[in-house]
């Protein structure tokens, strides 16, 4: 019931606790802690250093396929088996199929790109309350439940973020235990908000961070973890698919991971440049249940957790500028995602520690000026999951031109180390790629079939609302909702003429929904916004941008624990 | 006037409820929060802190994880925290949770013990109760209101028909219900001065506790069976086309409930 906003001056503050954030922060306070031991009295000393996370505790908004290339970890937490990592198993087997309705083609070897030989299989909420553990026992504060909401800049330098307050109702009014949000005031500020960070957004076009660079692109991904009757597969064993249920226009693929305990995490990603304006993901995803090889591995399993994330597919050329004053960005965040090989933990994780490295440099120096932060880009220029990056630079742009003719560019692009197109392929932002009902369907009223809907069994398929049961979303309901849509006549005009107002199919959570009174047929866009699971699909693919997604009251969204 | 408020860690709402199929104990191996209906008596009690001066003290029994229930408390302005916690005391029921509380509490300085009504995951709601018992003090439950005046306490005791004022003198036992303020968050400066504030954590041999009251043997309680609630079936859906009203009623009477 405080009146006025604190003001907390801390050192170092990251504005997200996943995994980017978690492995900088603890990389921080080892490196300072190492160089203390044998400073004499030339010693750092103790900072404050500070992670909000929105989420109800660290990895409750942690979602991945997820398999990771163990690289930087292994340097992070040299013995991280030991330390007690939550890994599921390591990468042993795997294979790639081709799919049609209800045959499979398999690949007679694993791509290289996908070969995750050494890789493990992982679960990100897991790994990021690991990482939390850690960070904390070195003495890093962790602020679960409390997101940043406002970038706070003083010429033109950012020296912090505004937490959100909390305690405010519907119609926005100060309930009587409203809590204003705190100013927090940091030497360093760190971005780790991952994909479609909603800060970020605001300093990408206020430095023009990304001046020259591609647009941004993003899949979403859709995932479920079932529990099956007996350890079908083997923790850590891959499974990749093409092709059935996507049309062969819309980029994307299934994913299944064998985890522990006889669990399963499976999954499919959808580019979010596809252009019919009927497509649903979630819909998708639970059409590659039906396919044999699905339903046959999860038959007499129940679904344990649900979950949706959108993942940045830009590729190198969408990476915005890493650094500005008074700050820099980290993991996805960044677009620091390789979408040929389907990994970002391993860059997200990178990124953290060479951020730290460079704050390490700039306090020891206490030069912590915007030069001396471009370090960390030219750092992360010259490590090896850049320069693959680099390597796969046009894949998602030429997967874009189809199925087919975007694999054999990519076959191309990695036999010659991508010299096949070593310009950069153009591309518009997602948005921009959906087709109007008439042009895809020929009518302005396409029937189920023609879209391909079909009808969930509550046994293998669910429909959204109980998908988003499992995946623990809620939200404080006496909020302003956290989506705002910018003009309401849009939504009731020209998209519900073009494109059947999109946004009912492609929100995987069921958020937006459209009613009709049936006495005067007027419609009315119903906002769920507590079923949000914070994937941010709205946010990219509305065809009008008129969706825009701000973080709700904090603890609010999904709660993953094994996603 | 000092305050203790009993708080109480309990699983997620959201998170799946599994029971061990052994002891029929719940597997806290979960996302665990403070009991929801505790916030109500740590906000209550922090609200006549503010009014009246004194000291607030949490006082909880549970697993060591607990501790981030009782350090939720102190952020939300407690001055100083009490966990019992002791292998020995898994599986005790209501009356052994009772009579560790109380034990607990003898040890400390109150004039008024504040309790949320039940907890979101036993539900018995007489814990309340039996710790004013063991402490030969008054006990007023599911109050609406709390007022304080001196050393007497002017409370509404909500009933299905209103409420009930009563007055009685300290040192008491209360138990407060949903509704009766709007918990506070915890501040993020609330949040660093709670992980300095006292948080002493006691073992059985700490209190001198008998060893025959505590855990699932000394349990009075027995659970001899417990099943899943079956799913809801879906209800029937009466299309009003005039003849609704007749539907209903027939609906009614064939259910034997008019």
């Amino acid at each position: 019931m405080t009146e006025s906003r604190d003001v907390m001056e801390v050192d170092v503050l990251y504005v997200g606790g996943g995994i980017a954030s978690l492995s900088s922060a603890l990389h921080l306070t080892n490196l300072i802690k190492a160089h203390d031991e044998k400073a004499g009295d030339k010693k750092i000393g103790e900072l404050v250093i500070v992670v909000l996370e929105k989420g109800f505790a660290p990895g409750a908004h942690g979602i991945s396929g997820a398999v990771m290339d163990p690289a930087p970890l292994k340097e992070l937490v040299p013995d991280f088996v030991g330390k007690g990592a939550p890994l599921e198993g390591e990468v042993k087997k795997e294979s790639v199929y081709l799919l049609t309705k209800s045959g499979k083609i398999k690949s007679p070897i694993t791509p290289p790109p996908l070969n995750n030989h050494g890789n493990y299989v992982v679960s990100m909420s897991k790994l990021n309350q690991w990482m939390a553990e850690l960070a904390e026992a070195n003495g890093v504060n962790l602020f679960p439940e409390f997101a940043g909401v406002e970038v706070l800049y003083d010429d033109n330098k950012v020296i912090g973020v505004r937490a959100g307050d909390k305690g405010v109702d519907a119609d926005g009014n100060k309930k009587s235990n409203y809590e204003p949000g705190a100013d927090l005031h940091a030497r360093v500020t760190v971005f780790g908000e991952g994909s479609r960070g909603n800060l970020t957004k605001d300093l990408i076009e206020h430095f023009k961070l990304d001046e020259g660079r591609n647009p941004v692109a993003f899949e979403v991904g859709v995932k479920e973890v079932w529990e099956l009757p007996e350890q079908r597969l083997q923790p850590g064993e891959v499974i990749h698919s093409m092709g059935y249920p996507l049309k062969s226009d819309t980029f994307g693929g299934g994913f299944i991971y064998g985890m522990k305990d006889k669990m399963v995490s499976i999954g499919q990603m959808t580019s979010l440049d596809y252009s019919d304006p009927c497509l649903d993901p979630h819909r998708e995803f639970q059409k590659f249940k039906l396919h044999p090889m699905v339903s046959e591995l999860l038959k007499g399993g129940k679904l344990i957790q649900y979950g949706a994330k959108t993942a940045p597919v830009g590729g190198y050329f969408s990476i915005p500028k890493l650094s500005f004053p008074g700050g820099m960005i980290i993991g996805d965040g960044a677009n620091l995602f390789n979408s040929q090989k389907i990994k970002g933990i391993d860059l997200a994780i990178r990124s953290g520690m060479l951020a730290a490295q460079t704050i390490f440099e700039g306090l020891l120096e206490d030069d912590l000026s915007d030069v001396k932060l471009a370090g960390y880009a030219k750092a992360m220029s010259r490590s090896k999951e850049m320069k693959s990056l680099y390597k796969v630079r046009n894949f998602h742009q030429a997967m874009t031109r189809g199925l087919y003719p975007g694999l054999l560019t990519a076959v191309g692009q990695y036999l010659l180390g991508g010299r096949v197109l070593s310009n950069r392929l153009s591309s518009k932002p997602d948005h921009e790629h959906m087709e109007t009902l008439v042009e895809r369907y020929g009518t302005s009223t396409p029937s189920a079939d023609d879209v391909g809907d079909i009808k969930f069994d509550k046994q293998l398929t669910f429909d959204k609302e109980t998908d988003v049961y499992y995946s623990g979303a809620t939200h404080e309901e006496a909020q302003p909702s956290h989506l705002k849509i910018l003009n309401l006549d849009i939504c009731y005009g020209e998209c519900a003429e073009k494109y059947g107002n999109p946004c009912v199919r492609f929100c995987p959570a069921s958020v937006y929904e459209m009613t009709v009174d049936e006495a005067t047929g007027k419609k009315t866009l119903k906002v769920n916004f507590s079923n949000c699971v914070h994937c941010k699909t709205c946010d990219v693919k509305d065809p009008f941008e008129n969706i825009q997604w701000v973080p709700p009251e904090g603890g609010g969204g999904p709660k993953y624990t094994m996603m | 006037m000092n305050i203790a408020v009993c708080v109480k860690q309990v699983i997620d709402t959201e998170a799946e409820k599994k029971l061990d199929p052994s002891s029929w104990r719940l597997d806290r191996n979960v996302n665990c929060i403070l009991n929801p209906y505790d916030e109500y008596a740590v906000e209550e009690a922090l609200r006549i802190k503010e009014a009246h001066g004194g000291q607030v003290v949490a006082v909880c029994m549970g697993p060591e994880k607990a501790t981030d229930a009782v350090r939720k408390a102190l952020a939300m302005g407690a001055d100083t925290g009490v966990l019992v916690s002791d292998e020995a005391l898994a599986g005790s029921d209501a009356q052994g949770t009772a009579y560790v509380l109380a034990e607990a509490l003898k040890g400390l300085e109150w004039d008024l013990i504040l309790f949320g009504v039940r907890s979101t995951d036993g539900e018995t709601g007489c814990v309340p109760a039996a710790v004013a018992e063991r402490l030969g003090i008054p006990l007023l439950s599911t109050l609406a209101k709390v007022e304080v005046e001196g050393s007497t306490l002017k409370v509404h005791r909500e009933t299905e028909q209103g409420y009930v004022a009563y007055e009685c003198p300290t040192p008491a036992v209360l138990s407060v219900i949903k509704g009766i303020n709007e918990p506070r968050y915890p501040s993020m400066m609330g949040i660093m001065g709670a992980k300095k504030k006292p948080l002493e954590v006691k073992d059985a041999g700490a209190l001198s506790l008998d060893k025959s009251r505590i855990g699932l043997d000394g349990a009075k309680t027995r659970v001899l069976s417990a099943r899943i609630p079956e799913p809801r079936k879906a209800g029937v859906k009466v299309e009003d086309d005039g003849s609704g009203a007749q539907k209903i009623a027939e609906f009614l009477a064939s259910e034997k409930l008019v």
